[in-house]
Formats: C-alpha cells, sequence, structure tokens
C-alpha cells in the first residue's frame, strides 16, 4: 500500500500520462481536421525512436537535438501522404467516397509496410541506448534525468498547444474547422492550408513522442502499434477533436495504467488497454464526454 | 375505429417538447396532409409512427394493432410504410433490385419468386420507372429517386403510405406529375397516404383533411378550405 | 458467367483431389494453404462483402476455433473436436455480435482488431497462468486427410457464400450495406441479419483454425490469434474483388502462391507487397480482380 502512495508512483504515472496525451495529440489533431482515424499513428512513433537510436549510435547526436530532426522526417512524411494522397482525393470526389470507406484498412496497409520496412532495414532486433540515466533523488522520489525530461517535453508540448489554439489565429482556425468544417471555409479558413500544416504537425509530434520513448524503452520495428491503440482510447474517452480533454485523458490514462499494473500486475497490461478500448467503442464510439461535433 | 389512430402522443428531446399530447386519426383511403413550419414536429410524428423514435408518452395503434414500440421493420411488415425527405436510395443497387428487397421482406411473408417478380413489376409501373428498371439507385434525377422513394413502399404492400415531402426539390412539370401519381393510387388501389409538403398548393389540392402542428402542437384541424381560412394558421404559417 | 465461381470452386476441389495421387508432401501442404484461405476469404465475405461491415479481427474465430479445438483433441476423435471448434466460433460470435455490429464504419473495423487482440491477450493470460507456454498435440491426422478437409471446408464456404448472396438474406444484406436506416423501413430486420451474418461468417473459421493447429501440431495464443491472419484475409478478400463469389478465390490463389514464394525467405518483405497491393487495389481497382478479369472478358 505504501508503494501505491508513494511519489514514486505518481512520477511513473505522470511520464506515461504525459506520453500518452502526446501521441494521442497528434492523432487527435489529424482526426480532427481530416477526419482520418490514422491507424498507423504508432509508427510513426517507432520512426521517431529509430531516428534517435541511429543519430545518437552512428552520429553521437543526443536525442535532445534528434527530436528536431524526428519532428522535421515525420512532418514530411505528413507532408507526402497529404499532397500524394488528400489532395488527389479533393480532386476526385469518387475515389474520395472509397478512401473513406476504407480509410481504416487503407492506413493499415500503411501501417504494415512501415513495421516490415523497418524490420527489413533494421532487423527485429530490439535495440536501446543509454542517455541520461544517472538517478537523482529528491523529497525521496528517485527519477532519472530522461524521465524528467519526457515528462517536461511532452507536458510542454501538450500545453503548448493548447495554449496555441486557444490565443493564435491559426489555432482558431484549426478549431473552427474541427467543429464546423464548411462554416470555416465560408468565413475564410483556407482549409487546404489547415489541413496540411494540421497533418505535419500531427505526425511531427509522435515523432517527438518516439525519440521520446526511445530514452527509456526498447525500440523495434513493431513498438508502434500498442501506442496506435493507447492513442485511440484515451482520443475516444477525451472525445474525437476535443484537444484539451484528449490531454487530460491521456494524463487519466497513464494514472489508470500505472496503478491498474501496481495492484495487478504487469502481465495485464495488454488486457487492461484492449480492454478499455473495446468498452469505449462499444459505449460510445464518438467519445464520451464529447457533445456531438459532427453536423 | 380509425384506420390511424395517434393518442396523445408526446416526445421529449433534452428539454425541448417535440411532441407534445398529438392526437390523429387518419382514416382508411384518405389522403391526411400534415402541415407547419420547419421544427414544428411533422419529422419527429413520422419518425414516432414508424418507429424509428419511441414516443415519451402515448400510443400509435394501426388497423387495430398497437404499434408503440415496435421497430420500423416490424411496423412496415404490419402495412405502414414511409419515405424519407431526404431520399434514401439503395443507390448501388439497381432501381428493379431496390423494390425486391422491398417485396421480399416487406410484406412480412414469403413469396414465391413470381409473386416478388409481380409485385416489382408493378410498383415500377404504378411510379413510371419501368424504363429505368435497370439502372442504379444512385443515378436516377431526384424526381426519380423520390417515386422510387414511393415504388419502395408500395412494394412492401404498405396499405398506408406516409410521404415526408415528396414534392420538395421537385420542378412544376414534375409536382403536377407526382399529384397525378398519388390521386391514380389512391382512387386505383385504395392506399391511404399521410403527407407532409411545404408546396402548399400541393398539399390543399391533395389532401382530404389537414393537422397543423406548431413547436409540437396541434393547433388546427381541418379540410383544406377550413384550413386555408384559419386564423391562427394565417398567422403561424404564412406569417 | 453467373456461376463461373461455382465452377472455379469445384474445379480446385478436383485439382486438389488429383494432388494426393501424385503429389508430394510439400505440394499437399501448398493446396492445404491455398484451400485454407480461399476458406477463411469467403466466410469473411459473408459479412464483410455483403453488409460493407469490414471485420479486420476474423483471426479472433481462427484462434477461438484453434484453441477449443487444442483443447479437446486426445479426448475426443478430431472431427468433433473440428466441429466443437466451429460451435465456440459461432457462439463466441452470437454473443459479442450485438453490442459489436451497433458500431459502423471506420470505428467496426478498429473495434473487430481490438476484440481480436482483447482475445488474444486474455488467452496468453489464462495460458500463461496456466504455466503452458504452448501445447503440442500428437497423433496428428496425416497430412493428405487434413487437406481433404480443407478442401471441404473451402466448398463449403464457397458454396455457403454463392447460397448467401443469391437468397432472399442476401438481398436483406446488401440493403444493409447500402442504407440500412431504408433497409429497416422496407422491412429488413435489420439488427437481426446482421447478426446472422456474423455468426454465419464465423463458423467455419473456427474449424479452419482447428484444422491449422492439427497440421501444425502445435498452440501457441500470441500465433493462433495472431493479426496478420485478419489483415491478409481482407487483403486477398479485398485485391479478389468483394463483388462476386470467385473474388476470394482469385485473392486467395494470388496470395497463397506469392507466400510460397516469400514467406519462408523473405517474410518481411511478403508483408510489404500484401500491403502495398492492397493499397494499390483500394486507390486504383476497387472492384479487384474480379472485376478486372470481369471487364477484360466483356470487352474481349
Amino acid at each position: 500500500m505504501d508503494t501505491l502512495l508513494s511519489g514514486q508512483m505518481l512520477f511513473a504515472a505522470l511520464v506515461s500520462g504525459s506520453l500518452y496525451a502526446l501521441v494521442a495529440l497528434g492523432l487527435n489533431l489529424v482526426y480532427g481536421t481530416l477526419r482520418l482515424l490514422n491507424i498507423a499513428h504508432g509508427d510513426l512513433v517507432m520512426i521517431g525512436a529509430y531516428t534517435a537510436f541511429w543519430m545518437i549510435s552512428l552520429f553521437a547526436v543526443p536525442p535532445i537535438i534528434s527530436l528536431v530532426v524526428a519532428a522535421a522526417l515525420c512532418a514530411l512524411l505528413g507532408w507526402a501522404v497529404y499532397v500524394g494522397l488528400f489532395r488527389r482525393m479533393l480532386a476526385k470526389p469518387e475515389l474520395a467516397k472509397r478512401v473513406e470507406a476504407n480509410s481504416l484498412i487503407l492506413f493499415y496497409g500503411i501501417s504494415v509496410i512501415l513495421q516490415n520496412l523497418a524490420a527489413l532495414a533494421f532487423t527485429s532486433t530490439s535495440r536501446g541506448y543509454q542517455y541520461l540515466d544517472t538517478v537523482i533523488t529528491w523529497q525521496g522520489v528517485s527519477m532519472t534525468g530522461n524521465r524528467l525530461l519526457t515528462l517536461g517535453i511532452a507536458a510542454a508540448i501538450c500545453f503548448g498547444t493548447i495554449l496555441f489554439l486557444r490565443f493564435h489565429l491559426f489555432g482558431w482556425g484549426l478549431r473552427a474547422v474541427i467543429q464546423r468544417r464548411e462554416a470555416a471555409q465560408v468565413v475564410g479558413v483556407n482549409l487546404n492550408r489547415v489541413q496540411l500544416l494540421t497533418i505535419c504537425g500531427g505526425f511531427a509530434v509522435a515523432g517527438v513522442a518516439g525519440v521520446l520513448v526511445s530514452m527509456t524503452e526498447q525500440i523495434t520495428p513493431f513498438m508502434g502499434f500498442p501506442f496506435t491503440i493507447v492513442a485511440f482510447v484515451v482520443i475516444i474517452i477525451g472525445g474525437l477533436g476535443n484537444i484539451g480533454a484528449g490531454v487530460l485523458a491521456g494524463f487519466c490514462l497513464g494514472l489508470v495504467e500505472t496503478y491498474g499494473i501496481a495492484l495487478t500486475s504487469p502481465g495485464y497490461r495488454s488486457i487492461l488497454i484492449y480492454g478499455l478500448f473495446v468498452g469505449v467503442l462499444l459505449i460510445r464510439p464518438e467519445g464520451i464526454f464529447t457533445k456531438a461535433v459532427r453536423s | 375505429m380509425a384506420f390511424l389512430d395517434i393518442k396523445g402522443v408526446s416526445k421529449r428531446f433534452g428539454g425541448l417538447m417535440a411532441l407534445s399530447d398529438v392526437d390523429m386519426q387518419v382514416e382508411k383511403g384518405e389522403i391526411f396532409g400534415l402541415m407547419g413550419a420547419n421544427g414544428a414536429g411533422k419529422t419527429t410524428l413520422f419518425s414516432v409512427i414508424a418507429g424509428h423514435v419511441a414516443p415519451t408518452t402515448g400510443e400509435v395503434v394501426f388497423d387495430g394493432q398497437r404499434l408503440t414500440g415496435l421497430s420500423p421493420s416490424r411496423v412496415c411488415r404490419l402495412g405502414l410504410c414511409r419515405t424519407f425527405q431526404i431520399v434514401r436510395p439503395f443507390a448501388g443497387l439497381s432501381v428493379a433490385e431496390n423494390l425486391r428487397v422491398a417485396a421480399l421482406y416487406g410484406s412480412g411473408r414469403k413469396l414465391t419468386s413470381t409473386e416478388v417478380a409481380a409485385v416489382v413489376d408493378d410498383a415500377l409501373e404504378a411510379v413510371d420507372l419501368t424504363d429505368r428498371r435497370d439502372l442504379d439507385g444512385g443515378q436516377l434525377t431526384l424526381s426519380g429517386q423520390k417515386r422510387l422513394e414511393i415504388a419502395r413502399a408500395l412494394a412492401t404492400g404498405a396499405r398506408l403510405v406516409m410521404l415526408d415531402e415528396v414534392m420538395a426539390g421537385l420542378n412544376p412539370t414534375e409536382i403536377s406529375a407526382m399529384l397525378t401519381t398519388l390521386e391514380r393510387l389512391r382512387t386505383e388501389r385504395g392506399l391511404t397516404f399521410v403527407i407532409v409538403e411545404h408546396v402548399i398548393g400541393a398539399l390543399m389540392t391533395l389532401s382530404d383533411r389537414i393537422l397543423v402542428l406548431d413547436h409540437g402542437e396541434r393547433i388546427a384541424f381541418g379540410t383544406p378550405e377550413e384550413i386555408g381560412n384559419h386564423d391562427r394558421v394565417a398567422e403561424v404559417y404564412f406569417g | 458467367m453467373k456461376n463461373i465461381g461455382l465452377i472455379l470452386g469445384v474445379a480446385l476441389a478436383v485439382v486438389a483431389a488429383a494432388v494426393p495421387a501424385f503429389g508430394t508432401p510439400y505440394m499437399m501442404g501448398v493446396v492445404f494453404q491455398v484451400a485454407m484461405w480461399i476458406a477463411l476469404a469467403q466466410s469473411w465475405s459473408m459479412l464483410s462483402a455483403t453488409t460493407g461491415y469490414l471485420s479486420l479481427g476474423h483471426a479472433v474465430f481462427y484462434g477461438v476455433g484453434a484453441y477449443v479445438c487444442v483443447l479437446l483433441t486426445g479426448t475426443i476423435p478430431f472431427e468433433w473436436a473440428l466441429l466443437a471448434g466451429a460451435v465456440a466460433a459461432a457462439v463466441f460470435a452470437a454473443i459479442v455480435g450485438l453490442p459489436v455490429l451497433r458500431v459502423r464504419g471506420p470505428y467496426f473495423v478498429i473495434l473487430t482488431y481490438g476484440l481480436s487482440e482483447l482475445v488474444r491477450h486474455v488467452v496468453m493470460r489464462i495460458e500463461s497462468a496456466l504455466g503452458s507456454f504452448g501445447r503440442m498435440i500428437f497423433d496428428v491426422p496425416r497430412t493428405e486427410v487434413l487437406m481433404w478437409w480443407m478442401v471441404g471446408l473451402a466448398v463449403l464456404a464457397t458454396l455457403g457464400a454463392y447460397a448467401i448472396r443469391h437468397s432472399r438474406f442476401g438481398a436483406g444484406l446488401a440493403a444493409i450495406r447500402e442504407d440500412e436506416v431504408a433497409a429497416e423501413t422496407v422491412g429488413v430486420p435489420v439488427t437481426r441479419l446482421k447478426l446472422f451474418a456474423f455468426i454465419a461468417s464465423a463458423i467455419i473459421p473456427g474449424a479452419v483454425g482447428g484444422l491449422a493447429l492439427l497440421r501444425t501440431s502445435y498452440f501457441e495464443p500470441a500465433q493462433a490469434f495472431d493479426p496478420v491472419i485478419s489483415f491478409t484475409i481482407v487483403t486477398m478478400a479485398l485485391v479478389g474483388g468483394t463483388e462476386t463469389v470467385r473474388g476470394p478465390i482469385l485473392g486467395a490463389l494470388g496470395f497463397a502462391l506469392l507466400s510460397e514464394l516469400l514467406w519462408s525467405s523473405l517474410p518481411q518483405l511478403y508483408m510489404i507487397v500484401l500491403g502495398l497491393t492492397l493499397i494499390i487495389f483500394i486507390l486504383f481497382v476497387p472492384r479487384g480482380l474480379s472485376g478486372l478479369f470481369g471487364r477484360l472478358g466483356r470487352a474481349g
């Protein structure tokens, strides 16, 4: 019982919660503006993680710099998906209809390709590296520098995004697109530009999350999918397209998971996550806390 | 007892009373008009009767059978079918297949394939779609799709058909053709219709009796003439 | 022309039947694989091609069948164990069907995926709690016998898919695919038909899972519920074409051959090709191989 109430547990919960919030933030942005449930989202986390790993092992570049590289790489991927797929779809309504119906299967295909490309290029061996892993003790709570860094950066990006959406003009446009796509266009929001920047941003955030994950966890080609599932749980609980509630839900899930596992055993982690996933989808696929966003 | 008897039906959506204590009796073989501004509760009333929405209070009795609580498919198999204001054809199926599904499932009993084919041909004939039977439902013009909606309701073997704005979006020629079709269906087949229509001229011409709703409440009831001269209706409806 | 799927199916069965006469165990293995994917893809099409509810979780029925079968082999003859596997898959579908089928579109796709993964992890947990990390089976029937059974299931699934498409039931399912609300309005009992289709599409995969288990004579939950199975089924069916009964057969044939070429040596490359083909077909050949051949046939 003592361990449960310790600062140690809370810290662990906050770290994983902040990561979940960050991964889900990217997925949620992309869903909100493009109405795309990107099931390959977690694979961007994997790409970010490998970027950090190769940067540090080949060029001795620290992850803190890889953050930028991974973000740029994933943003580029986002750009490619947007220009290669969505522009085309907008031009051909018949294609749009087909892709909409099969979008999940289509992106699952992309996910399979990314995972196996990574496995082909980097082998399935799990990788890892050491960075800022000396233990610091503060107020009886032991933590490592990399976990503190994870919490700091993830939380900063999440709350920064929320503030940006609230106070910057572009953020207003983005929120307008999420809530009322057609109306936003009527009042002069450049839908194309908002969507392009959001998909790049959303993908970049996932890449950043990948770099953060790589500092503390094993890197494998198939590490991404669980993050996709977690992100889905988070945004469905928080409400699809509801950015702020999603961040909150991410932290909640971190708490539930950390304490849930502490009370049972690590073997139950996947059951807990998939159980929540199936549960929330069955209860309310459009989101539990959300008001009807779609008209 | 009336063919379709709606007794004290109310429907509340959250804080909004979409229908309050509506009574309505439709007699066999008549064309019964429902009138009201947007949001007056006409479509909600249709949804309640057809079983898409359960009423908060009250009940619906059709031909001696209580409909309240039944699913739309049960209601249809009992002989009451509706159309949709925003048409919902089976877009990827041919016009004939659209009707075949209705014939196969709508009557509530197993038909032989010859019977099904006869029902389909008959429904096509009734709305003048015979020459377009092999087109996909989605390929028809709006007017064609509205006709398909009616044909599909006919193919279910419905004795009472509820038409939700079948004239909306049609041009004057198409409207007059539709009027002829509906008149013919009533006289030749003895069908009963409940219609909601924004094209007031058409509603006045077709209906035997009209019920006017406003904010979910019944404000007037009578023949088209009586409704035309009704003060409250004029005030609410014609502004 | 309309019966080409049946003809193709029967022809395949005949070829398969001829194989053991001059075939090597390797050939029998290939026939087993092809027949397995045909059986799975046809079963999938009973739900997903007819109603448009795309299941990305059919591995769950395969896995449930395999699991029940492994628990029962040794106690009863294997034929009965297979039957039990099929029944268990159907019962599972009947239990989860109603809530799952309320969820639509892309949500249904991820839900079926998640459900399959959930069951996989639960079974893994149960097995490791029992202290078993895999179960060996002894006394499995000869390869030839297993192949015959699988060919039988492929033919059965093809006949079943054909029968559904050309029945009143199939007409109702097509209406559901086009517009659920309109279908309900013209008397189609939507909920019931969807549930029946879901159950129908689960039965044969249950037996297939059991057979595949007997063939490998080894059960491991992570493999029996492998999501790659679900993904392969969907890819084969979509690439083959969902509009006709021969579609899944064409898709299964194509990929089974590709898998023979690549799977053992370069599994990752095989998966990449699978993914790429799927994407290309969704984007550019929505009617699949079957539609492609159909068009060529009509043009020629």
